[in-house]
């Protein structure tokens, strides 16, 4: 198309169906009125009208990691901005591919401290990948096409695009979907040739092979290659949290997670192995733990990267790669296999197997005390939940007994705030995933503290006819908080009980949701049937220990094989 | 801690200053001098950035430079295989005669010019390497230094020099 004249509203508009958005979690406002007014006549964009700018952040942030495509979240300008920098924050963290477009006050009275006038683009420069505020109604459909085009390529991340209200108003002669983009921006590189050999052939000489499968793994839609090279080796594979569903957990040559509070065995198998095949991750001290002469000790250490700057960031590595994910894994297997035949029955291989026994049956086995269940929960729920079924989590401990119980079978289904960290992702995470999915089972992993921090947004799921079901592992405290005074304060818990209310099945019924509360384990399996079946989004206030503590955990300062609260674990 | 210096070509955009020196500001890096100026290609600037830190330090930060978008180049110029220089502006006092004499001897060994004269002052320009800088300077000192500008160094690579 060429030199269609077009306001700058109907211009965004018109670029966002090109990069193929379907989909926008915002709240309009005053600069915003252009941009809606199109949006009202839209029928290819569908907006979701979400009660915070934060939520409609995470929303966006959810729907991407779910889907793979970019999200997208709209704010006014000042406050709607100010709200979002959280979500855009988490979801940058954790390379998510989202584009965030915000209203402006007219470029006319910018640095004036105008009406809702914040600086945006300042704000925002260190929580995004990149960002622009738009100057000109001419300059739109370059800006447009390349905050998608960097948001979902090379390391993932947030763009934020800062629309001044004359710029969405006024109009311009344009040439619609340009191709062109900036010279110093490359994204896509090919793994260097020789670093590929020399992988191979530690590889392939490799006693006790073992693969860290990060978060890059998922989001290069690398997770075929890697159970390939896993199995064609039969390297074990462990995983960060954000890696969660690289592999399913269930596949024998899965070890879980590993990390802080990961599994005993994936740490252990980390301090045996002689090949270390890091993937997509950045050895984030949450993987490493701190003591560094235990991680992977008597290790060749591989990594593999999309980012430059993560090579040598966290960790002195023996041989970087720098490049796509897949491809790496693709080029490394095709060498291997002309390279040897497929090796088993190793003694490293039996270590395995043993270790994945006895992580498989510690919940069960363990004798307990009090009303301690919420690892009892987690596994009810993975028990319960088909392969298909996403979840998300809050933060904190539900979030940790998640990500040590919960059995992840596909990738994509396992959605938490790695980075960030950020209490009361995880329900509009849902919202978000729930859009990108609407055929698969949501299930918000909640805490009570982190739930109240977003639960606004049932009205959302009400009006909007979004079905999520938030599991709050209901413990009247700001429990991972608490636990750390609990270990390490001697129980001085200053500012952790949160007190008696609210009443969440009251709350949620206020919303006009399905509630349920569920005082034992064997009450879950009921409840969540009931939820699914209400159609409605719904709200199970599980209630679980009051102090139950999610264990094991390296302590602070400590190292992947100095985990405490070990004495549930099997010694093998 | 060593100086080093990166000399970066940029795309001249509104914002890209401030992208790159917080890339500084996160990791506590003090910035000791910055130019920024237009360079042989349009659109494009080249910014010079000196700072102390380690090489460790100093790594990691590059390659996060690098990383912004608008960054098109970023060169780490060694001190060896680099023409580095800084222009000084510097109005000395001379008390009498015989100050203003010996000012304009110690001026002309190092290659300064007089760019102003006063009755009580005289202003030199100095363009050379940051260290020479610095003795001319000591040396000032002695007389009487009223006001002192520098820009900052610039640098270029010899020979292929920038374009490795
Ligand atoms: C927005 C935000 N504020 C504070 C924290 C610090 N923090 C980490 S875990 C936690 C407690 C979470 O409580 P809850 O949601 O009830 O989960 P629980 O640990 O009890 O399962 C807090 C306050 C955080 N991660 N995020
Ligand atoms: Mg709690």
């Amino acid at each position: 198309m060429t030199g269609v004249k077009l306001s700058g509203a109907e211009i965004v508009v018109e670029e966002l169906k090109t990069e193929g958005v379907e989909v926008a979690f915002g709240i309009p406002g005053g600069v915003l009125l252009d941009l809606y007014d199109v949006l009202y006549k839209e029928e290819a964009i569908r907006h979701i009208l979400m009660r915070h700018e934060q939520c409609a952040a995470h929303a966006a942030d959810g729907y991407a990691r779910v889907s793979g495509k970019t999200g997208v979240c709209i704010a006014t300008s000042g406050p709607g901005a100010t709200n979002l920098v959280t979500g855009l924050a988490n979801a940058n963290m954790d390379s998510s591919p989202v584009v965030a477009l915000t209203g402006q006050v007219p470029t006319s009275v910018i640095g004036t401290n105008a009406f809702q006038e914040a600086s945006t683009f300042t704000i925002t420069m260190p929580i995004t990948k990149h960002n622009f505020l738009v100057k000109r109604t001419e300059d739109l459909p370059k800006v447009i096409h390349n905050a998608f085009y960097i948001a979902n390529t090379g390391r993932k991340g947030v763009v934020l695009v800062d629309l001044p209200k004359d710029i969405l108003a006024g109009e311009a002669k344009v040439d619609l979907h340009p191709k062109e983009t900036f010279a110093g921006y490359k994204p896509n590189i090919k793994p260097n040739q020789v670093q590929i050999k020399r992988v191979v052939e530690i590889l392939a000489q490799a006693e006790r092979p073992l693969i860290l499968a990060g978060g890059g793994v998922i989001s290069a839609d690398a997770t075929v290659e890697l159970r390939r090279l896993a199995e064609f080796l039969s390297a074990p594979v462990v995983t960060t949290l954000m890696g969660k569903g690289a592999i399913p957990e269930s596949h024998p040559l899965c070890l879980g997670m590993a990390g802080m509070h990961g599994q005993v065995y994936a740490n252990r198998a980390i301090n045996e192995c002689d090949a270390l095949l890091a993937l997509g991750t950045r050895f984030s001290d949450r993987t490493t733990g701190w003591q560094l002469d235990q991680f992977a000790p008597d290790a060749t250490l591989i990594h593999v990267d999309i980012d430059t700057a993560e090579i040598n960031k966290n960790l002195p590595v023996d041989i970087p790669i720098v490049g796509d994910v897949k491809l790496a894994l693709s080029e490394i297997l095709k060498l291997l296999e002309k390279k040897r035949a497929k090796k088993s029955g190793s003694e490293w291989e039996k270590r395995i197997k043993k270790m994945h026994e006895a992580c498989d049956s510690c919940v069960e086995d363990i004798p307990r005390e009090g009303a301690s269940v919420s690892d009892i929960l987690i596994k009810e729920i993975s028990k319960i939940l088909d392969d298909d079924a996403i979840v998300t989590t809050e933060v904190g401990q539900c979030q940790m007994f998640a990500a040590h119980y919960y059995m992840t079978r596909k990738p994509r289904t396992f959605i938490s705030s790695g980075g960030l960290g950020t209490m009361g992702f995880g329900f509009p995470a849902a919202i978000g995933a729930k859009v990108a999915a609407p055929d698969k089972k949501v299930v918000d992993i909640a805490g009570d503290g982190s739930f109240l921090m977003t639960c606004q947004d049932l009205a959302t799921c009400v009006e909007s006819d979004i079905q999520v079901v938030v599991c709050i592992f209901d413990n009247r405290y700001l429990g991972m908080v608490r636990q750390w005074q609990e270990l390490f304060y001697e129980k001085k818990y200053a500012q952790t009980g949160l007190g008696v209310t609210p009443d969440f099945v009251k709350l949620a019924e206020a919303f006009g949701c399905y509630a349920e509360r569920v005082e034992k384990p064997e009450e879950l399996k009921d409840a969540l049937n009931n939820a699914f079946e209400s159609g409605k989004t719904a709200v199970l206030d599980m209630i679980v220990g009051k102090e139950d503590k999610v264990l094991p955990m390296i302590p602070p300062g400590g190292g992947i094989i100095g985990m405490i609260g070990t004495e549930r674990c099997k010694h093998i | 801690m060593q100086t080093h210096i990166i000399s970066l070509l940029v795309e001249d955009q509104p914002g890209v200053l401030t992208r790159m020196s917080g890339m500084f500001t996160q990791r506590g890096i003090n910035i000791t001098s910055l130019t920024v100026s237009p360079c042989e290609k349009e659109g494009l600037s080249r910014m010079t950035v000196a700072i102390k830190g380690s090489e460790r330090e100093l790594e990691k930060v590059r390659k996060q430079i690098s990383n912004l978008i608008e960054v098109v180049k970023v060169v780490d110029l060694g001190e060896s295989e680099a023409i580095v220089r800084d222009l000084c502006l510097l109005k000395v006092h001379v008390k009498n005669s015989e100050a203003r004499s010996e000012v304009m001897q110690l001026a002309e060994s190092y290659g300064a010019k007089i760019v102003d004269a006063a009755l009580d002052s005289v202003t030199l320009e100095l363009t050379e390497e940051p260290e020479r800088i610095n003795r001319f300077v000591d040396l000032m000192r002695h007389f009487g230094v009223k006001q002192l500008f520098r820009t900052g160094v610039t640098a270029i690579g010899t020979g292929a020099g920038l374009e490795r």
